[in-house]
């Protein structure tokens, strides 16, 4: 009997669609037959709203059926159950005062139904979708309201549930399981409800996360039924994951600080990275963020014809790379289309290219430019200067050149220098130092790795003698 | 001279095309011409190689022009290590104390009902960890003492420790790893690739496979074949010994000239049929006559190892002139350095059954392990040092994982130590290109047997290599047989977990 019950409420969120639908064309058809030209729908009036109004009964019937599972807010199933109640019975005593022709009465019937079925709509929909569905991101002010997550600077020092578990679930699991919404009867937007558990029973076990649902769940297949999140929405990450199953695992308490619990070591450098992850971290731009126009085609062309591999960053950026491979001289006429689409330009290799000052004129005025190779070139360090203004560079290398420290320390404009290799050349390891003084954000590669040698390297491995 | 050989040559296609005109044939043209201009109008707006490469070209003209991808991608290029025969990850990443307290007993029923093994038959026994293990690096990731090169570049690496599969046989295991199926037929991740992105450079391949290990790959060629795509994205097999790359030389009495000449021929003729017929394989064959004249010339000169200083060869442990895995990943560095797109590299002997010496999960794997060690620390290095690292994305892994258990082939205990095949749970990782730093995702439980979170299959580690090349996985796709293809089929998901 149950299960009919259950599947009776899971035709509601179809069957509502039947009154609305209905009602308001009898509501249309009744507004439209004032008009003499559409006299004749006048007929249908009463065969309309007696439809309309059994299915809203039905509805209702099904909707209660449905709000005994009691997934949803008692407060919101109120409103919308006694709006459809009375749109029901509203639309019955429509056909009554068709039946005994009270015209006038029906007139004003029909502006009330109206209004209750847009109300029980609205109330109908905020149940599905979730408090806020109809405005959100239709008005710019809403993104205000996105809750940051709570800044954490010294993740020692917050308190495991309320710093970094609750806003874990409030993410992730509030969606279905809060006061709106109470799927399988679990609410897990306090203390007290987690602690209650859902129609399953408990979902948390102190000190044992494979027994507690709230994080067993999370490990299942994602095509397993029981999985949480559901398949589709956003799922747990490896670092709240690991969260979660400390949180459990060190007794689930809600008021202790992380320094209290005395964290093990394997979760040090997921508590850091809590820390660490307070949005203000800087993302690296491997182009200028600047909107630029489209190169031209016809010079693009031309430097394909010089064997220059050239081809747009991405499908919708008009940024280019342009790759010399296997171009070993410029020449005139590549250095002329360059300047034509130089602003262009955000990626250059040119590895082993013959360096000549016409050349590096050109480069110079790349001013896009963020990554620039030009290892094993004869380039100097007179050269290399003219590059100063090349304000974007963000990745420089200059393996295997005659470049010299000096040389390098040139670039002093170059702000946003940040990864920089320096192997093979007259730079040492020793002068990190000095080159952390122009460019303080840079990585430096100054490459001479090896590989150390082992005798287990060559040796082959055989069956032991038996004694 | 040349240009009367032509005349000639294009005439007697004429004349053979119109000997092909007949009466079906008129038929034939007339309804597929107007079937292909109502489709032509119906699908035109969402072509994506044919009319909407990065310049807005047709591209027909040079299939292996570079393309744009949807997004910036960090990576340029992949080298894919494949160990073909499946290295155990019990003895090399994933350490399991608790395996070795139940070395030798009985396998608890448990995990063998229902389950099916390549060779396992009744009841094996557990096998313990045959290696030592220590953790690495600040990351703390565990590697074996197999492998104590690679031990010290823990840190630039992301481990995947929950890989799974469905398949348990080697060449439908690698087919899904290489090609997103296990049944032939469809493109593999490098022809994929070429397809998307083209090559950086117009003399090279830009997908090249080199083979070590004795054997090609259990599942053929067909791991990097082009399935359905143009043949001119197929990898081209190149070898570390002898001729880079088989029938590539002119025969005696032809010099370049006179090569050059009878190409550019071929192609005028091609060239006059592809107008007529608009078959993009035509266009692949003119671009891979083009592509292999050019190859004459570059391919021994990227190929030959002979002239890398001596402290790199100290790096790898390569010899030139010999054909071996080391040779192999060092050509790999070159070859990308020269701006191929993809290099795959596969090194037979991996599949350590315990049937015989050369492979026990004790000795033969040990041994096998001393062959790729120095050389893929190196590569890891010598990258990095270049500047290249953070623009190569480098894959580890085999085809699937070996058993807990110990395997007793036909129920009888073989003569020496060795695992049988395992879909449920195994190590691969990646380096570079855009990939986390000393991180490691997915979890197995206490004896290694199954994946407990953050498991992943082939479909996510393909979508997670488009990704870091900047494809959306779901939207790079080829139109075939009336519907669109595309790598990962409907599978796939980016493995965010391990992106930088």
């Amino acid at each position: 009997m149950e299960s009919i019950i259950k599947l009776i409420g899971h035709f509601h969120p179809l069957w509502v669609h039947f009154p609305i639908g209905i009602l308001l064309f009898a509501i249309l058809i009744h507004g439209l037959s004032s008009w003499e030209k559409y006299k004749k729908l006048e007929a249908a009036l009463p065969f309309t709203y007696l439809m309309g109004a059994l299915s809203a009964v039905f509805s209702c019937i099904t909707g209660y059926a449905l709000s005994n599972n009691g997934d949803y807010d008692a407060n919101l199933i109120f409103k919308h159950q006694w709006l459809a109640i009375s749109v029901a019975v509203i639309s019955l005593l429509g056909y009554v005062f068709i039946k005994t022709h009270k015209a006038v009465y029906l007139k004003w019937t029909a502006f009330v139904l109206l209004i209750l079925i847009f109300l029980t709509g609205h109330y109908g929909g905020t149940l599905t979708h979730g408090e806020g569905y109809l405005t959100k991101g239709v008005f710019v002010e809403d993104k205000k309201v996105i809750k940051n997550k709570p800044i954490i600077a010294n993740v020692q020092e917050a308190v495991l549930f309320n710093d970094i578990i609750q806003p874990i679930l409030e993410e992730k699991c509030y969606g279905c399981h809060s006061s709106i919404k109470k799927k399988g009867k679990l609410r897990l937007d306090a203390q007290e409800w987690i602690l209650k558990g859902g129609e399953d029973g408990l979902v948390l076990h102190a000190g044992d996360p494979l027994k507690s649902p709230l994080y067993k769940n999370i490990l299942l297949d994602p095509v397993d039924e029981k999985h949480m999140p559901p398949k589709g929405k956003p799922q747990v990450t490896e670092q709240e994951r690991r969260l979660l199953e400390w949180w459990i695992s060190s007794g689930a308490s809600f008021n202790k600080k992380v320094k209290e619990l005395s964290p093990p070591s394997n979760m040090q450098s997921v508590l850091l990275a809590v820390q660490n992850n307070n949005g203000s971290k800087v993302q690296v731009q491997a182009i200028p963020t600047a909107e630029i126009g489209p190169a031209d085609q016809k010079v693009i062309n031309g430097l394909k014809k010089m064997g220059v591999t050239i081809v747009n960053v991405a499908l919708n950026s008009n940024y280019i790379s342009a790759n010399f491979i296997t171009v070993p001289h410029a020449n005139d006429t590549i250095n002329d289309l360059i300047k034509k689409i130089n602003d262009n330009v955000v990626w250059i290799k040119m590895p082993g290219m013959v360096f000549n000052d016409p050349l590096v004129n050109v480069l110079a005025d790349c001013k896009s430019l963020t990554k620039l190779s030009i290892e094993n070139t004869n380039i100097s360090d007179k050269q290399l200067a003219i590059l100063n203004d090349l304000h974007e560079l963000q990745y420089l290398n200059i393996v295997n050149t005659k470049i010299s420290l000096n040389g390098l320390m040139q670039l002093n404009n170059l702000k946003k220098l940040n990864q920089l290799y320096v192997g093979q050349t007259n730079i040492k390891e020793t002068d990190l130092a000095r080159i952390k003084t122009v460019f303080p954000n840079a990585t430096v590669n100054f490459g001479n790795y090896n590989v150390e040698k082992l005798i287990t390297d060559t040796q082959i491995l055989k069956v032991p003698q038996k004694k | 001279m040349s240009k009367q050989n032509n005349k000639k040559i294009i005439q007697e296609a004429n004349l053979e095309t119109s000997h092909q005109i007949t009466r079906k044939y008129f038929f034939k043209e007339c309804f597929s011409g107007i079937g292909a201009m109502a489709l032509g109008s119906m699908v035109g707006g969402c072509d994506w190689l044919g009319s909407k490469d990065s310049f807005g070209n047709f591209t027909n003209t040079n299939p292996l022009m570079a393309h744009a991808p949807h997004f910036i991608g960090k990576a340029k290029s992949v080298i894919y290590l494949h160990m073909a025969g499946a290295p155990s990850q019990l003895e090399l990443f994933d350490y399991k104390p608790e395996l070795l307290k139940l070395d030798g007993q009985d396998c608890p029923q448990s995990l063998l009902d229902g389950k099916k093994f390549a060779f396992i038959r009744g009841v094996p026994k557990m096998l313990g960890p045959q290696a030592v293990f220590k953790q690495r690096g600040q990351s703390g990731a565990w590697i074996s003492d197999n492998l104590p090169h690679l031990s010290t570049v823990a840190d630039e690496i992301s481990f995947l420790k929950a890989v799974q599969t469905d398949q348990f046989n080697h060449g439908p295991a690698q087919l899904l790893m290489h090609t997103g199926s296990p049944r032939l037929g469809r493109p593999s991740i490098g022809a994929w690739v070429t397809y998307g992105l083209g090559s950086e450079n117009s003399n090279l391949p830009g997908f090249v496979v080199l083979t070590s290990g004795g054997n090609n790959p259990d599942a053929g060629k067909s791991v990097w074949g082009n399935g359905f795509l143009p043949s001119v994205y197929q990898g081209v097999q190149c070898r570390s010994e002898g001729d880079p790359v088989l029938f590539l030389k002119d025969p005696a009495g032809i010099d370049r000239d006179l090569r050059k000449a009878s190409i550019d021929a071929i192609n005028e003729a091609n060239q006059l049929t592809y107008n007529e017929f608009k078959d993009p394989e035509i266009v692949a064959r003119m671009a891979q006559y083009e592509m292999a004249f050019k190859m004459q010339i570059s391919v021994p000169d990227v190929m030959n190892i002979n002239d890398e200083p001596a402290y790199i060869h100290e790096m790898y442990g390569t010899h030139p002139g010999k054909a071996s895995f080391a040779n192999n990943v060092l050509l790999a560095r070159k070859l990308v350095e020269k701006g191929v797109r993809f290099v795959q590299l596969f090194d037979w002997g991996w599949d350590s059954h315990g049937t015989d010496v050369s492979n026990a999960v004790d000795i033969g794997l040990v041994n096998k392990c001393r062959t790729i060690d120095k050389p893929i620390t190196a590569l890891l290095l010598d990258l990095k040092q270049r500047g290249l690292l953070d623009e190569t994305l480098v894959v580890w892994g085999g085809e699937f994982g070996r058993t807990p258990m110990q395997e007793n082939r036909d129920g009888k205990t073989l003569p020496f130590k060795g695992r049988d095949h395992h879909t449920e749970a195994f190590t691969t990782w990646m380096a570079g290109g855009g990939i986390k730093q000393g991180s490691s995702f997915g979890e197995t439980d206490e004896i290694g047997y199954s994946a407990i979170s953050g498991k992943v299959t082939a479909y996510d580690m393909q979508a997670t290599i488009l990704n870091q090349l900047g494809f959306d996985h779901e939207k790079l796709v080829y139109p075939f047989q009336g519907r669109s293809f595309r790598l990962t089929d409907v599978h796939g998901r980016v493995i965010n977990e391990i992106v930088a």
